[in-house]
């Protein structure tokens, strides 16, 4: 039971995860740049939706908001520090990220104060839902929903829309993509629009699910995230979802049980370092 | 007077940093997001042989093999890994090595270590510690002009070719760490003298960004630019008491400008002004 | 500009410095730090505030001997390396007296520095035992981690008379001196540790120690942090149904705790230093000129900060500022000085001996619930 426990909480921690890293690997996929400014657009998302949901007391507005803001600002990051760098080794276009995420993170503390921010209603903040002896938290279910409900979505996107074809097509091999006359500039605008309103609605879903929105609360999770397309095969994206699900539940059984040695960050990349010590190009990963 | 002193310590301590960094990832182009965790391994091996008993100079060398011992460690596991997976192997090393020293009692745990033994006085650590710098600083030219510098670069700019023409790519590889990360020992037994009191914290993520940062202001890949990037960043806190509150913002956005309009940094700038290259 | 505009604007300047000076001449200044940018940001600008209330109500008073106080702030990011130049640039500038509001690393490198040059320190809430070995001018007006650490098991011992205890441990010296002095005390008070469970600093998501707690049942639960863990890491906790009472520590004595945990706050008991029930006048009105001054409720950390601010203003009051072996004499004879987080006495080592003041949080609001006065438990070192 307690070790059943665990394992779902790994997979719910899983879907958090999914929800920032597949923006992150769409990114990577299409231009081979580790977006760690993802943090940003996560925080803003928390925030708007924050402040929006304490002003006008509606949730579902708050998402909305928050879904423009976020789906506003990553475009908007790639417009102004990506587009320009293209052409240079990606390390520098990982740096100006870096830069944005440290300039963004105490930017939100001007704006927002240090302290952090809560809901002033947060419905289902205790509320908990139980599955044969083992309790969830409410908005927990919320976030494995929104992730089953987006992830899903995006794959039918992915295979099913023009949009989608021409995406899934700029990904494999850019040039050709281009002579079928497929816009990759729109292309690209799409993939960070759609990573963006990901990570915003993430954002408000751990605000809501800690109570708490914070400055600094997306960079761990950026971070992680880029541990975890890694660990999943750069640029792969059931790769990313496998590894986000593979790394939550890695996450829950050894804060537990590997106490003692290790904290939480050292765990998850401890096991990211062994599996590519193993598998070089990722769990899925494909040769470049 | 101590004001400069202290200063001028820590810019040093920082040009040593920046230095070894640039010997991995300038001139032998491997990215490394973890550079802090070699200069914990110095800092905690000085301070436990100061602590121990043993002489300055013993606790300052037991620093830096055991820095450069886990570089080499680092540097054949990136035999396997390339490019952004290097990125972020590194920097999980980073985040490896703080995890598990804060739980290790014997290494002081949370509290680390305390009450090190310090034999020098301020003069002493800013001629040390500027010493060190200035020596690293020939050594990372000499090595630019040199036959290994040569090697690095070709392993640098297409690591496949350089292999097909006979060069040792996996040992110029850990070379380039092994000495990188010596340096960042070293700068670590220092600042656990000068300090007298080394927390796990002190070593984290932020401070290998803040390394990184400086050898990519500076100029990744030239020796003199890191140096300027290294004491402009220490210096900025410094001279800049107007921006105080509005610090981290500054500093994100100068990295992101520099990335944006100048991404040879420094460097690169005075290049595009003077035409002279520094080296 | 013209001619005459410029030799106008002059001759205010001048005026305007013949009139300042005077008055310059008569502030004392005292030197402060603070991690006010960087991940402690929150602890800064509470620090910060707690010791700008103290200068404006000394100086409302009427100063220190008619002199007005003059905090000289500067940010240390909650770095060593930050603060060691900044301790210098105190020193350089002629300052006598400087207050840490900032954590123990920085801290405790800066206590190097200003032993050397004898200018005392005060730190206002940095745990770490070490601060004060630094030497005779090193000053501590708050507790130790340990000692906190070991009211809570007298606490939990005695007066909840509870047997079986599960530690949720916070990965940083804090959470660690907390959980040691804890450990030290709990088997004397017949407190058995069932088990111990750890965190990071950035974690947020307790799932996996709500279920390990939830397997090992214990009678009551002591957890180290600071509100943004313990906020979430309480809510999670009741929320996956575990009833028993929790005792936190001091990290938690701020009203964003009670924000974040929301009802699951209720009940919960923190060791701290304020009490907002006290009738103690320094402490109430600390309390009711915070709240008043900033418009939030007062928290712990400022509390402590002003407390600091206070003792160095006594002592500046009686020995004057241009003596520093004076002045250090001075704070070391500091007795039963009553401020906003009770009364401050300096032993030999620089550290004080006070009462731990048990809180609980009822109806949304910190009220007192018990007090831990043991001066053998809660003995700081001597050396």
């Amino acid at each position: 039971m307690y070790y059943a426990e665990l394992l779902l909480i790994g997979l719910v921690w899983g879907c958090t995860y999914a929800l920032m890293a597949l923006g992150l690997t769409l990114v990577y996929g299409l231009l081979r740049i580790l977006h760690v400014a993802q943090a940003t657009v996560f925080t803003l998302g928390a925030y708007v939706g924050l402040l929006v949901a304490n002003h006008t007391g509606s949730l579902a507005l708050a998402f909305v908001a928050a879904a423009f803001a976020a789906g506003v600002l990553g475009p908007l990051i790639y417009r102004l520090v990506y587009q320009p760098i293209l052409d240079k080794p990606p390390f520098i276009a990982l740096v100006a990220s870096i830069g944005v995420l440290i300039a963004m993170e105490d930017g939100f503390r001007l704006m927002f104060g240090p302290y952090g921010l809560s809901f002033a209603s947060n419905p289902w903040f205790t509320s908990t839902y139980s599955i044969g002896g083992m309790t969830l938290n409410v908005v927990q279910l919320w976030m494995v929903a929104a992730a089953v409900v987006l992830l899903s979505a995006f794959a039918l996107f992915a295979a099913r829309t023009r949009a989608g074809v021409a995406w899934r097509a700029t990904v494999s091999d850019p040039a050709m993509a281009e002579s079928f006359g497929v816009g990759v500039i729109g292309v690209r605008y799409t993939n960070f629009l759609i990573a963006s309103v990901l990570a915003g609605i993430a954002g408000v879903l751990v605000g809501l699910l800690n109570n708490l929105v914070e400055p600094g609360m997306g960079s761990v999770i950026s971070y992680k995230g880029l541990a975890i397309i890694v660990l999943g095969g750069l640029g792969s994206v059931p790769g990313t979802l496998v590894a986000s699900l593979v790394l939550g539940v890695v996450e829950s059984y050894g804060t537990v049980f590997l106490d003692k040695v290790m904290d939480r960050d050292a765990i998850a990349f401890l096991f990211l370092i062994v599996v590519l010590m193993v598998r070089p190009r990722g769990l899925l990963g494909k040769a470049h | 007077m101590d004001y400069y002193l202290s200063v001028a310590t820590f810019a040093a301590l920082n040009v040593i940093l920046a230095l070894g960094l640039n010997l991995i990832s300038g001139f032998c182009g491997q990215v490394s997001l973890g550079h802090a965790a070699f200069y914990g391994l110095g800092a905690y091996a000085a301070a436990l042989c100061s602590v121990a008993g043993l002489p300055f100079a013993v606790a300052l060398l037991a620093g830096v093999l055991t820095a450069g011992a886990f570089g080499i460690v680092v540097g054949i596991a990136a035999l396997r890994v390339r490019e952004d997976f290097l990125a972020i192997v590194t920097m999980g090393v980073g985040f490896l090595f703080l995890g598990v020293v804060r739980k290790q009692d014997w290494l002081g745990a949370e509290m680390g270590i305390a009450r090190i033994p310090s034999p020098l006085d301020k003069t002493g650590y800013a001629l040390l510690a500027i010493g060190a710098a200035i020596a690293l600083l020939l050594l990372s030219l000499h090595v630019r002009r040199s036959w290994m510098g040569r090697a690095f670069d070709a392993v640098a700019q297409d690591e496949d070719a350089a292999r097909t023409i006979g060069i040792d790519v996996a040992g110029y590889k850990i070379a380039a760490f092994f000495l990188g990360t010596c340096a960042a020992g070293l700068a670590g037994g220092i600042y656990a003298h000068m300090t007298q009191l080394i927390v796990p914290d002190t070593f984290n993520f932020i401070q290998s960004i803040t390394i990184l940062a400086m050898v990519v202001i500076g100029g990744i890949g030239s020796s003199l630019g890191v140096v300027a990037g290294a004491v402009l960043l220490t210096l900025m806190p410094e001279l800049f008491r107007f921006i105080n509150d509005y610090k981290l913002l500054v500093y994100g956005a100068l990295l992101l400008a520099v990335m944006r309009f100048s991404p040879e940094g420094l460097a690169g700038f005075v290049r595009r002004l003077t035409g002279w290259r520094p080296a | 500009m013209s001619m005459k505009f410029r030799s106008t604007l002059m001759l205010a300047a001048a005026l305007g410095a013949a009139l300042a000076a005077p008055a310059a001449a008569q502030t004392i200044r005292i030197g402060f730090h603070a991690p006010l940018t960087g991940f402690a940001a929150s602890d800064g600008k509470s620090a910060l505030n707690g010791a700008e209330l103290a200068v404006e109500q000394i100086n409302a008073a009427g100063g220190v001997n008619g002199r007005k106080l003059e905090l000289v702030v500067q940010d240390d990011q909650a770095k060593a390396d930050q603060a060691v130049p900044l301790a210098n640039k105190y020193i350089g500038e002629g300052l006598k007296i400087v207050i840490s509001g900032s954590y123990s690393g920085p801290t405790r490198a800066a206590a190097g520095v200003f032993q050397q040059a004898r200018i005392p320190y005060i730190s206002s809430y940095a745990i770490h035992p070490d601060i004060t070995r630094a030497g005779n001018y090193v000053f501590r007006t708050s507790f130790m981690g340990e000692v906190q650490g070991r009211a809570a098991g007298k606490f939990i011992g005695d007066v909840l008379k509870k047997k079986k205890v599960t530690l949720l441990t916070l990965n940083n010296d804090f959470g660690q001196a907390l959980s040691a002095g804890f450990k030290e005390v709990a088997p004397k008070q017949g407190v058995q540790i069932a088990s111990e469970y750890t965190y990071a600093m950035g974690d947020r998501q307790f799932g996996s120690i709500v279920a390990s707690v939830k397997r090992d049942n214990p009678d009551v639960l002591y957890v180290s942090g600071y509100f943004f863990n313990g906020g979430p890491l309480v809510a999670q906790l009741r929320a996956g149904g575990v009833t028993a009472p929790i005792v936190g520590t001091e990290g938690f004595d701020t009203h964003n705790f009670i924000a974040i945990a929301k009802e699951a706050a209720e009940g919960v008991m923190i060791t701290t230093s304020l009490d907002r029930d006290s009738s103690a006048p320094a402490m109430r009105k600390f309390i009711d000129d915070y709240e008043a001054r900033f418009k939030t409720p007062a928290d712990m950390v400022a509390a402590s900060t002003n407390t600091a601010i206070n003792v160095a203003a006594a002592a500046l009051a009686k020995a004057g500022p241009d003596d520093t072996g004076k002045l250090r004499d001075a704070i070391a004879a500091t007795r039963d000085f009553q401020v906003a987080t009770g009364r401050i006495s300096f032993n030999e080592l620089g550290e004080i001996y006070k009462a731990a003041q048990i809180q609980i949080i009822k109806g949304g609001r910190f009220r007192h619930f018990a007090t831990i006065d043991d001066p053998v438990l809660l003995a700081p070192p001597t050396k």
